[in-house]
């Protein structure tokens, strides 16, 4: 599972709204890495704590609750920057040039609009999640403090998707996001 | 409803749309449809977080991260020296230490396309230098490597079992006869093959050498004992043996081979935090997805369309196995046991089956049919990491399939080809 | 309007557990009394129990039923029966607490009304009992041991003061936490740890009498007073049908379980607590009873101070 990305950081946007965009891009990075090395260490010091000291860590399951949502939403975005969604292509690969570019483009607006959607009604769920004042029952931290990078996620995967839709109206060549034109090498991802 | 749900996301898979959006757009029109407008989406987003909820989930990101070290470390290529060392010499040696170096790693990483990497990359060019023709080689890569999706620990495993609500641990158990069985049809397979085409032998490896071989693999074949011999005893629950896992990675290649440095973990990590997000928000979707069709009683109606409820344990299992092994020829596994295993829930409740016996039915169905053609995911992982065309990758592959599908018929018909050690351990 | 209405109602258990068999009863009466039909999801089947109380709220589905243990996360007042040795563990005397008790039929509906809910009934699903690691008869034998409990912060204050480390667990988790020792012990009614095969890996049962499995079965409040005067009473009448079918159930179903329990693992040990051990638990009782006017102040006072004043007028002292 070799598959270093591209590290240096590109954006499809212009001025100020570019380097937002790379910013967000740099954060989602140290947010994935970071969120699996504190899940790492949290989880592996609740099994020492277990084996050595005879006692869990009573707030580790819901420490790794939190981690979870962050790192899935937070890594939804970063894959759609770098083309990594698991699709099934074979008949999309099998496509002239022509038709798979107005394909992709279909794809990237509806993918958008969807995402769009969810950012919309991960809100409304938020503010109902707000409003019954449900705590986490060992943290007693509200719980949706912990679903607020929901939207953001949908949203910056939406922007991400939508920006492919554009890229690949204004070019000849087949993009999978802003700056992953498309090939084998990037179509499949591990799992 | 049913029809427009399914046909939309059947649609839009072809297509080649990112696999989470068939499924929330199914989701989407069975909300819009069921409640008449967007008034409840609250629930479908509810939905979503529920399905990354489960703390057992955790276990997916730790043996992820786990395999990603030894890959990038020496792990696998001394386990791979220690197996070439005893089999490399015998006729079909080469080919017979592939399988079983698959499933040696099977027993530490979760995936089969990590297995892929880690053992086919160095191996094939091994092989096509001994003498073996590629579409033999590209073949027994990919089939053996989805031995290691039944040898645990499995990606696949897990996720069928928090969503079925069976222990993971008993079904990683009750994986390791059914891989091994695979692994003794391929060796038997491999054998004959290299008889039929005169493959010649390796030179054979001296008994210093195999000490060696040995030595250098002790500190990897740690793995397996930590989570089949943790899991097995007693002694961890699968999320505990996966973070023990990543803990001793760490000690092993960071520590001992010294073979990274502290600035790799950061992209290690961040690997496996991609792999972890693109996995769980199908996981999140599919959750919700199948909220709408359980709450609109659509599995009720499915099965009693196709008269599954009268066919009895054995007529279920094999409809699963067929329904499993058709939709991974087209689409990825995880996708597969997200979306049918909720279909199937009511069947294998009415009928008494046991549930770990038909997770390890549906974990091998869907590694058989991601290694089938047309649109088995595994060719295509195949031919993005050898760059070899796609009836190159597939030709070699018949063989293998019918092996497997022997395997699954027996499993059905000996189930004690799984659940003997599970019951040894946990009854 | 008599035209026939399909109602949902989810509950928390599996096929053939309490909730189940209550749920079945309601929908019998409501079927056998009507053209209206009821459609049962059981647990999972919808998601968890915060799930389907979020989608009764929301009106997605007409009646849930969900413990108090995971209402007190919106309804802090419902953790009252999670103080210790409030309740009697005597069957006749908890039924009759049920049926009489102003406290659960009157002031609860009011507090289950502001949160969208009508709350039609309490039960109890059976005595709470222990299982750990090995017998226990004082509070100075639990200490040490991490005793798993619902995922509720007065609980966690109980099995505190009993002298456990208390460990909020989800039920996923339990068996597999007994048998690997992450846990030495949980509780939960007699039946649960018969069919969930607890036993099997926690094999010391200790009756301590300090608690009932309470639960509570409500419908969403906007539908309920939607309804027309003859369905509001069907729905009275299907809960109360209900209701009595389970009260002669539960005891039974208590006995039957242990006699399977006994009959399938026979070194399994039954440890009744005297009355005088009981006391030294009891003793314990206050620091929680504090606990729980600290999270619900003049409310839980009124709430509390009426609960014994029922109990008195049932047990009689
Ligand atoms: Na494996
Ligand atoms: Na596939």
């Amino acid at each position: 599972m070799t598959d270093d990305l591209n590290e240096q950081a590109v954006s499809g946007l212009p001025g100020i709204l570019g380097k937002i965009d790379i910013m967000i891009s740099r954060i989602e990075a140290v947010i994935l890495a970071v969120g699996v090395l504190l899940m790492a260490v949290n989880t592996v010091a609740n099994v020492v704590g277990r084996f050595v000291f005879g006692e869990s860590l009573f707030f580790s399951e819901e420490v790794n609750r939190i981690l979870i949502v962050m790192i899935t939403f937070a890594g939804i975005g970063y894959a759609a920057r770098h083309g990594r969604h698991i699709r099934m292509s074979a008949l999309y690969d099998a496509l002239p040039v022509k038709a798979r570019r107005a394909l992709m483009i279909i794809i990237a607006f509806f993918t958008a609009g969807i995402m769009f959607m969810l950012c919309y009604f991960s809100i409304g769920y938020i503010q109902s999640t707000y409003s019954t004042g449900r705590l986490l029952p060992s943290l007693s931290i509200p719980i949706y403090l912990m679903y607020l990078w929901v939207p953001i996620g949908f949203a910056v995967t939406g922007i991400q998707y939508f920006m492919t839709g554009i890229k690949n109206i204004t070019s000849e060549d087949v993009y999978l996001s802003t700056h992953v034109v498309d090939g084998y090498a990037d179509t499949e991802t591990e799992v | 409803m049913m029809t427009i749900m399914l046909g939309t996301m059947i649609l839009l898979l072809l297509l080649g749309f990112p696999m989470m959006i068939p499924l929330v757009t199914a989701a989407l029109i069975g909300f819009y449809m069921m409640f008449d407008g967007f008034g409840q989406m609250n629930t479908l987003i509810q939905q979503l977080m529920g399905g990354i909820r489960p703390a057992a989930l955790i276990a997916v990101p730790m043996f992820i991260l786990a395999a990603d070290i030894m890959t990038r470390g020496q792990s696998a290529n001394r386990l791979v020296n220690m197996v070439m060392a005893f089999i490399g010499h015998i006729k079909g040696g080469l080919a017979v230490s592939t399988a079983a170096s698959c499933t040696l790693f099977g027993a530490v990483s979760g995936s089969t396309q990590a297995t892929v990497v880690a053992v086919g990359s160095p191996l094939r060019p091994r092989m096509l230098k001994a003498g073996y023709k590629d579409s033999f080689t590209l073949a027994l890569i990919i089939n053996s490597s989805d031995i290691a999706f039944l040898i645990p620990p499995s990606i696949g495993m897990i996720i069928y079992g928090v969503i079925s609500g069976t222990s993971i641990g008993e079904l990683f158990i009750a994986g390791i006869g059914p891989g091994l069985l695979i692994l003794f049809l391929f060796s038997i397979y491999c054998i004959a093959y290299a008889i039929i085409h005169d493959v010649p032998t390796e030179p054979k490896t001296g008994w210093m050498e195999r000490l060696k071989a040995v030595q250098e693999a002790l500190w990897p074949l740690g793995f397996p004992v930590i989570i089949v011999g943790g899991i097995y005893g007693g002694v961890f629950s699968p999320t505990e043996a996966a973070a023990a896992c990543v803990l001793y990675a760490v000690i092993l290649e960071f520590i001992v081979f010294r073979s990274l440095k502290a600035i790799d973990i950061y992209k290690i990590a961040k690997s496996t935090g991609l792999i972890t997000a693109v996995v769980f928000i199908l996981v999140a979707v599919g959750n919700g997805f199948s909220w709408i069709i359980s709450f609109a009683q659509i599995p009720q109606a499915l099965l009693g369309t196709f008269g599954i409820n009268e066919a009895g344990p054995t007529g279920v299992l094999i409809a699963i196995a067929v329904a499993f092994f058709i939709a991974c020829m087209f689409v990825d596994p995880i996708v597969v046991i997200l979306v049918l295993t909720p279909i199937f829930a009511p069947a294998i409740s009415s009928t008494g089956l046991d549930p770990v016996l038909v997770g390890i039915l549906i974990t091998l169905m869907v590694a058989i049919g991601s290694a089938t053609p047309p649109f088995g995911c595994d060719i295509f992982t195949a031919i993005a990491i050898f760059k070899r065309p796609y009836w190159e990758v597939i030709r070699g592959t018949p063989p293998f399939v019918f092996m497997l599908v022997l395997s699954a018929a027996l499993i059905i018909i000996f189930p004690q080809i799984s659940l003997f050690l599970r019951d040894l351990a946990f009854r | 309007d008599t035209e026939a209405a399909n109602w949902r109602y989810a509950h928390e258990e599996f096929e053939g557990d309490v909730q189940d068999v209550f749920a079945q009863k309601f929908k019998e009466y409501v079927e056998a009394n009507s053209s209206n039909t009821v459609q049962v999801f059981r647990f999972g089947e919808l998601g968890e129990s915060d799930d389907i109380m979020e989608q009764t709220q929301a009106g997605i589905l007409q009646f849930v039923n969900q413990s108090p243990g995971f209402t007190g996360a919106i309804i802090p007042e419902a953790q009252i029966f999670f103080i210790p040795y409030l309740l009697p563990v005597e069957d006749d005397q908890i039924i009759e607490f049920f049926r009489t008790s102003s406290a659960i039929n009157e002031m609860f509906p009011e507090l289950y009304a502001e949160q969208g809910l009508e709350l039609l009934t309490m039960y109890p699903e059976g005595e709470m009992v222990v299982t750990a690691d090995t017998p226990v008869r004082t509070p100075e034998e639990f200490r040490g041991k991490n005793i798993r409990t619902m995922t509720n912060p007065l609980l966690t204050e109980t099995y505190r003061a009993f002298g456990a480390t208390p460990t909020p667990l989800p039920w996923g988790e339990v068996y597999g936490g007994l048998q690997t020792n992450i846990i030495q012990g949980q509780e939960n009614p007699i039946f649960w740890i018969e069919s969930g095969g607890l036993y099997e890996v926690s094999p010391n049962l200790i009756f301590t009498g300090h608690g009932q499995f309470t639960t509570a079965m409500m419908a969403n409040k906007r539908f309920f007073d939607g309804l027309s005067d003859e369905d509001k009473q069907l729905v009275h009448d299907a809960t109360a049908h209900a209701f009595d079918y389970i009260t002669e159930y539960v005891p039974g179903l208590s006995e039957q379980s242990l006699e399977k329990i006994l009959a399938a693992k026979p070194d399994v040990t039954v440890t009744r607590l005297t009355e005088e051990e009981r006391q030294a638990f009891r003793d314990r009782a206050p620091q929680v009873e504090a606990r729980f006017i600290e999270m619900t102040g003049e409310r839980g006072q009124a709430l509390l101070d009426q609960f014994k004043a029922d109990l008195e007028a049932v047990t009689g002292n």
